[in-house]
């Protein structure tokens, strides 16, 4: 009866709040040196709804909410926030607003506890000096609303990356935000972080909130958005109620085409083994991962954050110690200590962080294609010969159809897509057997995504081993033709496709097994 | 009850961040103090201690500068040329006849200037620190040499008794007025560092720029409040060293600037930013002065301390090194995505 009462009472208040608008935004422009990121676009958030803003990248959606976070300023258009126009806006005046940010990339400083970067900017003084005890007792607090669980005087450095998340969003939140926009706040976090943090989303919602929720992962927005919004190429295609449209709306609005095939799967028939892993241990996160990989064959790794994938990957590469485990290609046991003899023996890793570990991104494209194969480009004392590179770029270039002007333009300049084929391609010029994919689709829009999609199937086709990992369920279930599931470090299940479910392999990847800890810890020592 | 006071006053100085590297540092300082006491029982005297003393003072000033610079993530090269800077404007004008402390003032003046001018280069025009200060500190140098026609001065005379005391020769309680001075100095920046919001934010800008920035920190001005600092205490060792041989030397304090990130390195300040305490240049400055004074005390030539002090520069962070590879590798895991930290010191 009590709880019905706060219920309704609960819903009484969001009705009232949902009759105001707290952000209100006309015809707004705003351009970059060479490029007009939005275009004539309006924009209205309600108190106590949940808006999510979703587009292709360079849709204009972050450039949306770094206006009116204060980080950008615009060219021109009107802004109202809470009823009031609003000129000129710094980061420091928006919060003073109410309205909070949390960035795409952390946006914390390592080095200071998580009780001085919740209170970063607004600290409590006593004249002169900081009230360190007031602010951690203050910031425990927070934390426990939120059900965090995180000792206020913890150095942030320390924290696993998704706990770091959860302080990003801690610290949003404490400003008392009536605003708050969220850039892909899930993209770090666990499943379980994950429904908390959906929890406290709901909770601020109900509580007036007006919230701005940008995510490339659709199916994450069936559980919180009550309105959507379309931008594409930095104008706004649609807003509607969430429960009027269908994905394939927002898809097709996204995109402004139909996409008929999500995954383009292509078959061909499996071939030679052509690499073994057997029993590889290497640190807390690979323990005794065994697998086969085919010819012709896209293996799938799925898995939840911290499962070990990238860590295996890695340790195959050569780019971590191994404890121990044998690596068998073509047959023939191959010893690889580091990425060298991995590259050497034709095993090559396209990293997660492409700008950080991928490419050296001030270099050129012609550059980073040559930096691995230079042994082969050089004639005596080390000098390149220049047409022999040409010769391999443009090739490369051509095979993986990479769109540039030329090859001497920056890497980093290129769009996530590009980048990535780049990092491909590089490992392309010499012949490689095995290429593995760490998440080579994440942060890039749904048009390269397919591409990346229908480069592995150009390597399948030639008859090249693949390796995906992947922590999106459907494009790993879209592509692979076999999917192995790790927990915790081990492989915990073997999938063929045509009996993998999300069920099945979620099951498979929440198997944590309780003696593992002190086994793993026994072999390492 | 009292003793248990103290326990816990004990545990919050160790939770200080940076501790653990200035403990291990205290330790090494110690060793040397004993085995160069070893060597020579003379290094112990009251009169050999209270000269180290007065030698560690302006080594430990331009650390107090650099470390706040450093902890920005940023580096000043123009102290040394500011010391010299100081040295040569206050001279000039007291052989001109000026009285002692105005020129005082008007030298603090010209030293503020340029670590305002070294500020809005890096973080208002963001420019690499490296080559701004690069400039300036050539650009201060040159001012050094052109305030009194690329001449030392003549002795500052007996109207500047009382500036030389003030700064040099005379005691109070029985020590020498350099050592109050650094000690004053010494606690108001550590007091500013540590206990106001100025210094949080020097510690934020340091540990992640763009992080600060969005939390409203505001970049120009804490990154030029630093280098002032850094002017000041420089400012400061151009008075000591005037008062000390009582005229302007226009090459006083060359290399400076590198002595100063040797004193903040070894003291456990990175050099990437973000971390480190003011304890932790004291002990830095105290290896530094210990190790001049008693290689010297040893008969070792010039040319043999220099070697040795370089090497120990180079194994306290190499040591630093060593201990974070040893940690264990799930500590290093969670340490993923942080800048590596090339210069090793404790991050």
């Amino acid at each position: 009866m009590k709880i019905a009462t706060i219920q309704g009472f609960k819903r009484w208040k969001r009705v009232k709040y949902m009759r105001d608008y707290i952000v209100e935004i006309e015809h707004l422009n705003k351009a970059f040196p060479g490029v007009k990121a939005l275009d004539d676009v309006s924009f209205k958030l309600k108190a106590g709804e949940v808006m999510a803003l979703v587009g292709e990248n360079g849709a204009g959606k972050s450039t949306l909410v770094k206006i009116i976070s204060g980080v950008y300023t615009r060219d021109s258009g009107d802004m109202i926030i809470f009823g009031k126009r609003v000129d000129e806006l710094t980061p420091r005046k928006a919060r003073e607003l109410g309205v909070a940010m949390i960035h795409q990339e952390l946006n914390l400083c390592p080095h200071l506890s998580v009780a001085e970067n919740i209170f970063l900017g607004r600290e409590m003084t006593r004249g002169w000096v900081l009230s360190d005890g007031e602010m951690n007792k203050r910031a425990k607090l927070i934390l426990e609303r939120f059900n965090i669980n995180i000792p206020p005087e913890t150095i942030v450095g320390d924290l696993a990356v998704s706990k770091q998340q959860m302080v990003e969003i801690a610290k949003a939140l404490s400003i008392n935000a009536r605003i708050l926009i969220m850039d892909e706040p899930t993209s770090a976090l666990t499943s379980k972080e994950i429904n908390e943090l959906f929890e406290i989303i709901g909770r601020l919602r109900d509580e007036g909130c007006g919230i701005i929720y940008i995510s490339h992962r659709l199916e994450e927005l069936q559980r919180i958005a009550d309105r959507v919004t379309v931008m594409r190429d930095g104008r706004h295609i649609m807003t509607a109620n969430f429960s009027d449209v269908t994905m394939q709306d927002i898809i097709t609005g996204m995109v402004g085409r139909e996409i008929k095939e999500k995954f383009p799967r292509v078959n061909v028939r499996r071939g030679r083994k052509i690499l073994e892993v057997r029993n590889l241990n290497a640190g807390r996160l690979v323990r005794d991962v065994s697998f086969e990989l085919y010819e012709g064959e896209i293996l799938g790794i799925a898995g939840l954050m911290g499962a070990g994938r990238t860590e295996t990957t890695r340790a195959i590469f050569g780019a971590d110690p191994k404890e121990s485990g044998e690596i068998i290609l073509d047959g023939k046991p191959v010893d690889i200590n580091e990425p060298l003899d991995a590259i050497k023996a034709g095993i090559v890793l396209v990293p997660e962080d492409r700008k950080k570990d991928g490419l050296c991104i001030r270099l050129s494209v012609r550059d980073n294609i040559a930096l691995p194969n230079l042994d082969m480009l050089v004639k005596s004392w080390s000098v390149i010969e220049r047409r022999k590179e040409k010769n391999m770029v443009e090739k490369a270039i051509a095979d993986l159809m990479i769109k540039l002007p030329d090859s001497e333009v920056e890497a980093g300049s290129l769009s996530g897509g590009n980048q990535q084929k780049v990092v491909v391609s590089k490992w392309l010029a010499r012949n490689s057997r095995v290429v593995m994919f760490d998440e080579p689709t994440r942060g890039i829009d749904v048009a390269a995504k397919v591409e990346i999609y229908n480069l592995m199937n150009h390597l399948k086709r030639q008859g090249i081993g693949v390796l995906f990992v992947s922590s999106e369920m459907p494009e790993i279930l879209g592509m692979s033709d076999r999917i192995l599931v790790m927990c915790d470090g081990r492989i915990t299940g073997e999938l063929d496709i045509k009996d993998a479910t999300q069920n099945l392999i979620l099951e498979y990847a929440t198997r944590f097994d309780s003696r593992t800890g002190d086994a793993a810890i026994g072999r390492a020592i | 009850m009292k003793r248990r006071e103290k326990q816990n006053y004990l545990k919050r100085m160790l939770a200080i961040r940076g501790m653990g590297q200035v403990i291990t540092v205290t330790v090494g300082l110690i060793i040397l103090c004993i085995v160069f006491g070893i060597l020579n029982p003379i290094f112990f005297s009251g009169r050999n201690i209270s000269n180290l003393l007065r030698q560690i003072a302006p080594i430990l000033l331009i650390g107090i500068g650099q470390s706040y610079v450093l902890i920005t993530g940023n580096i000043d090269l123009s102290i040394g040329s500011v010391v010299g800077m100081s040295c040569m404007i206050s001279a000039t004008l007291m052989t001109k006849g000026v009285n002692p402390w105005v020129a005082v003032l008007i030298t603090i003046v010209c030293c503020i200037t340029v670590g305002v001018i070294n500020g809005q280069l890096v973080a208002g025009c963001k420019l690499p620190a490296f080559i701004a200060t690069l400039g300036t500190m050539t650009i201060a140098r040159g001012i050094a040499q052109i305030v009194n026609n690329n001449y030392n001065t003549d002795s500052i005379g007996s109207a500047a008794k009382g500036f030389r005391d003030f700064f040099y020769y005379g005691k109070l309680l029985g020590i020498y007025n350099t050592i109050w001075i650094t000690l004053v100095l010494w606690l108001i920046f550590n007091f500013i560092l540590s206990r106001t919001r100025w210094g949080r934010y020097i510690y934020a800008i340091g540990s992640n720029l763009e992080a600060a920035r969005l939390s409203g920190v505001n970049i120009v001005s804490t990154t030029t409040y630093a280098y002032v600092v850094s002017a000041l205490c420089s400012c400061t060792v151009g008075f000591i060293i005037c008062a000390t041989s009582g005229m302007g030397t226009m090459d006083a304090g060359n290399t400076y600037e590198l002595y100063a990130v040797a004193a903040s390195v070894i003291g456990g300040v990175s050099t990437l930013g973000g971390q480190g305490i003011l304890l932790g240049t004291v002990v830095g400055a105290s290896v530094w002065g210990v190790l001049q004074n008693g290689l010297q005390f040893a008969g070792a030539p010039v040319a043999i301390r220099n070697i040795v002090i370089g090497i120990i520069v180079i194994i306290s962070v190499l040591l630093d090194v060593v201990v974070r590879k040893g940690r264990p590798r799930r500590k290093r895991e969670k340490e993923k995505g942080k800048p590596v930290n090339y210069t090793g010191v404790k991050a």
